[in-house]
């Protein structure tokens, strides 16, 4: 099998010493990147691409490689012990992780998402080793079409993300499709919902929106509580600082699903790992058979978006290797640093350069076995943040976002709209509107509009578009399945009642 | 009494001499990463390593709403002589068709234009186009229905597009996605038929068979596709839109400092590490002095307003 000498090739050249070393480096970056949010794996790579420029082409990717896939590691661990989302596709993770640690599983929620990650990382550079080819002309049959009906699958998962009220949760979802439609529109060069501000004129930056809304509205929650006497329990002794053997059966099928829902969506351009950790979660909570439990501290809710965002670094380097596209900004820069080494990734890499192809590849396996030793002797230790007096912890958690959201643009604009939208997030609290759903139409609303609009410019306006492709009618028919399932339990509950009143 | 200072401070040898003596900030207005911001720092690494400046460069990302936040700031920054930024045609464009950008790039201080960048118009390789003729015949015979993908409206992408459908009368649709790797996807997997792209972006896919280049947006050949017609070369004489890239300062920047910046980057441009990297990308060398500079971008701005408005776009000043 060409895969397997080539595996092999691959790692003779990732198990030299030095790039054994780079891969550690790049490992040991990403993790410190992913727990600071602002920080993104994207501008690290950008930061340190000069100082690899005298590198080995091989070395070098194997370590910008490391701080992409890296980050994804440690993204969750301030999710989970400060409700901070420190990567986009860490958000969905404050849902349920956070609970766990409020519940004294902080140790617990960590180590799920770390052997999560190493699952479905692994899972995912093993799919990149084997179906690379056939996995990325799958993805390249996806037009705008299927990607609305991906996007109108997304927004049904609403539904699981509702807390007590459908509606408050719908309402919450509508507030964030309007905040993703604020800026520039791409297709008529329109300014909308702007006010004038030119600010505004680039959109709001999700980090933001999620920070502001999780981070911040938990400290002004908590500081309203009063919270500062009863700080989190955090258990003594090793064994209660990791999940336990029940903990991880009740993720087994997580791990599944967020290895492959990862990988899949991971593949196509258009989706990306927040979309992906989404889905995930809420695939997870659909098969559940305790689907209540999510949102209070349900393991299987760390470990799917945590498994999806992972094994989304996987799927992401199959149309950058071996086709040449970049999904997203951090893919976009590991291309211009391959090209900056005179290696050219496209259909001709493997035969080509299959020192750097396949060298990338077995590092990717080293990597996630370096992330795993390297996170979980960490997991006590981070779980220790909690026992900070909150006369400390939340001064510092402001900073942290106040810093974070300020080195992300460079601009005093944006500490603004964080305040603002710790104010909103805090009120929707208080209301008993949840946040998730505001979170979820923000992340799919840009996407989901740009796709209905090609779709309809394609096709001139005709919108049997949507029915007459297989795979997007498939999507929208099971998008409208989800959302008529809250119907049919409403439709069951009165006719019981009127049943029992009968009889 | 102004002249005289002037007057004085342009004949005085210690203002001629001027130097930055603490760290220049390098505006960029995208992310790291981005196309303009490698840009900035590769001028930066060549500055570094030929020693051409006294005190360090740091690169200075103000991002949003295209290029308004970084301009506001530039703006902002009157007189400064320790801020520099990279304009591009997007600093020229944004003010002219969005009313809350206001801080418009003739009001700062141009410092040099760099380089021109050409483009190529491809198709998939298995498409029946074997030129852009063929292209613009078939779009004739179905109107609309063929399909160019892009990024935003007002990028040069969709002004080529209005300017060759003007000049042949045939009509395709322009579909816009926000990022290059959509785009490229798009054409690839057949859901749209046209695209124009950076020659660095597209020589891999040529090479490795997957697109076929049916014309090259350039006032002359790349050297690397020397055997592929320029929009004129293919029968279509329509005005070249280039794509530009330069260096600009705060408004009111002291003439001494300009003076500085203006020699800085002329002797960096002038260097073989920087030849080679223009040479990699496929980029047009078009180094100007601030004059020419400022002169080109008045009647580049002029230009851009009468073809934004020919492409549909709403123009408000």
């Amino acid at each position: 099998m060409e895969a397997v000498s080539g595996l092999l090739h691959g790692f003779a050249v990732a198990l030299t010493p030095a790039n054994i070393l780079w891969c550690f480096v790049g490992c040991f970056l990403g993790t410190v990147v992913g727990i600071l949010p602002g920080l993104g794996p994207a501008a690290t790579i950008a930061m340190l691409l000069p100082l690899t420029y005298n590198m080995n082409p091989a070395g070098g990717i194997i370590m910008l490689s490391g701080i992409y896939y890296g980050a994804k590691y440690g993204g969750s661990t301030t999710s989970i012990l400060l409700n901070m989302p420190g990567e986009s596709s860490s958000v969905v993770t404050c849902l349920d992780g956070y609970q766990m640690a409020r519940n004294g599983r902080a140790g617990a929620a960590l180590g799920i998402a770390a052997i999560a990650s190493f699952i479905a990382g692994t899972f995912g550079v093993v799919a990149l080793s084997f179906v690379a080819p056939p996995i990325a002309t799958f993805a390249l049959s996806f037009s705008s079409p299927e990607y609305f009906a991906l996007m109108c699958l997304g927004l049904s998962l609403v539904v699981l993300l509702a807390g007590t009220s459908l509606l408050k949760a719908l309402l919450a979802m509508l507030l964030g499709l309007w905040l993703a439609s604020i800026g520039t529109d791409l297709f008529t060069a329109q300014a909308r919902f702007t006010f004038g501000q030119a600010s505004l004129l680039g959109g709001v930056e999700f980090m933001l929106v999620a920070i502001g809304v999780f981070a911040i509205a938990e400290v002004l929650s908590s500081i309203e509580g009063g919270e500062e006497t009863q700080m989190l329990p955090v258990p003594k002794g090793l064994r209660n600082l990791l999940p336990n053997m029940e903990e991880l059966k009740a993720c087994r099928f997580a791990f599944l699903n967020g290895s492959i829902t990862g990988f899949l969506l991971g593949v196509l351009p258009g989706a990306g790992a927040t979309i992906a950790s989404f889905i995930s979660y809420g695939i997870e909570k659909a098969v559940s058979r305790h689907p209540e439990k999510f949102g209070t501290g349900a393991p299987e809710g760390v470990a799917a978006p945590e498994g999806a965002n992972n094994a989304d670094t996987g799927g992401a380097l199959v149309p950058l290797l071996t086709l040449g596209i970049p999904g997203g900004s951090s893919t976009a820069i590991l291309l211009s640093a391959l090209i900056l080494w005179g290696v050219r990734p496209g259909s001709l890499m493997m035969q080509d350069n299959p020192d750097v192809f396949w060298g990338l590849v077995a590092s990717m396996y080293l990597g996630n076995v370096i992330l795993l030793l390297l996170n979980l002797p960490l997991v006590p230790l981070f779980a220790q943040i909690l026992r900070v007096p909150a006369y400390i912890l939340y001064p510092g958690i402001l900073g942290i976002s106040v810093v974070g959201a300020y080195s992300a643009s460079g601009r005093l604009f944006d500490i603004g709209l964080l305040a603002g939208f710790g104010l909103l997030g805090w009120l929707m609290g208080k209301l008993k509107y949840p946040a998730a759903p505001l979170i979820l139409g923000f992340v799919l609303g840009g996407a989901m509009e740009r796709a209905l609009r090609q779709s309809l410019t394609m096709s001139q306006g005709d919108v049997g578009v949507f029915l007459s492709r297989p795979i997007s009618a498939g999507m929208l028919a099971l998008a409208a399945l989800l959302l008529l399932t809250p119907l049919l339990g409403a439709v069951n509950r009165w006719r019981m009642r009127a049943v029992t009143q009968n009889g | 009494m102004l002249a005289a200072a002037l007057l004085l401070s342009a004949l005085s040898p210690a203002a001629a001499e001027w130097k930055p003596t603490r760290p220049v900030e390098f505006v960029v207005h995208n992310g790291p990463g981005s196309g303009n911001d490698v840009f900035a720092r590769a001028l930066v690494q060549v500055i570094e390593q030929e020693k051409l400046m006294p005190v360090r460069m740091q690169v200075v990302n103000k991002v949003g709403g295209g290029s308004t936040t970084a301009a506001a700031y530039v703006t902002e920054k009157t007189g400064d002589p320790n801020v520099i930024a990279v304009f591009v045609n997007i600093w020229l464009t944004d003010p002219l068709v969005q009313q809350a950008a206001t801080s418009k790039l003739l009001d700062m201080t141009p410092i040099a234009l760099v380089q021109i960048e050409p483009a190529l118009v491809v198709t998939r390789a298995d498409s029946p186009y074997r030129s852009l003729a063929d292209f613009v015949e078939a779009a004739k015979q179905k109107p609309g229905q063929l399909k160019q993908a892009g990024g935003s409206i007002t990028s040069r992408e969709n002004v080529v597009r209005q300017l060759l459908m003007n000049h042949s009368g045939a009509r395709w649709s322009f579909i816009s996605f926000p990022g290059g790797g959509e785009r490229l996807a798009a054409l690839l997997g057949g859901h749209v038929d046209l695209m124009i792209l950076d020659p660095s972006e597209a020589r891999e896919q040529v090479r490795s068979g997957k697109l076929r280049v049916l014309a090259q947006v350039a006032e002359t050949r790349l050297p690397d596709f020397q055997d592929v017609p320029t929009l004129k070369d293919a029968g279509f004489d329509v005005p070249d839109v280039p794509q530009i890239r330069g260096l600009v300062g705060p408004p009111n920047m002291p003439a001494d400092a300009l003076a500085f910046y203006a020699e800085l980057f002329r002797k960096t441009t002038r260097t073989a590490r920087w030849q080679d990297y223009l040479k990699d990308n496929q980029f047009q060398d078009a180094f100007k002095s601030p004059e020419d500079t400022r002169k080109f971008l008045a009647d580049f701005q002029d230009r851009l307003r009468g073809l934004l408005t020919a492409a549909g776009v709403k123009v408000v000043r």
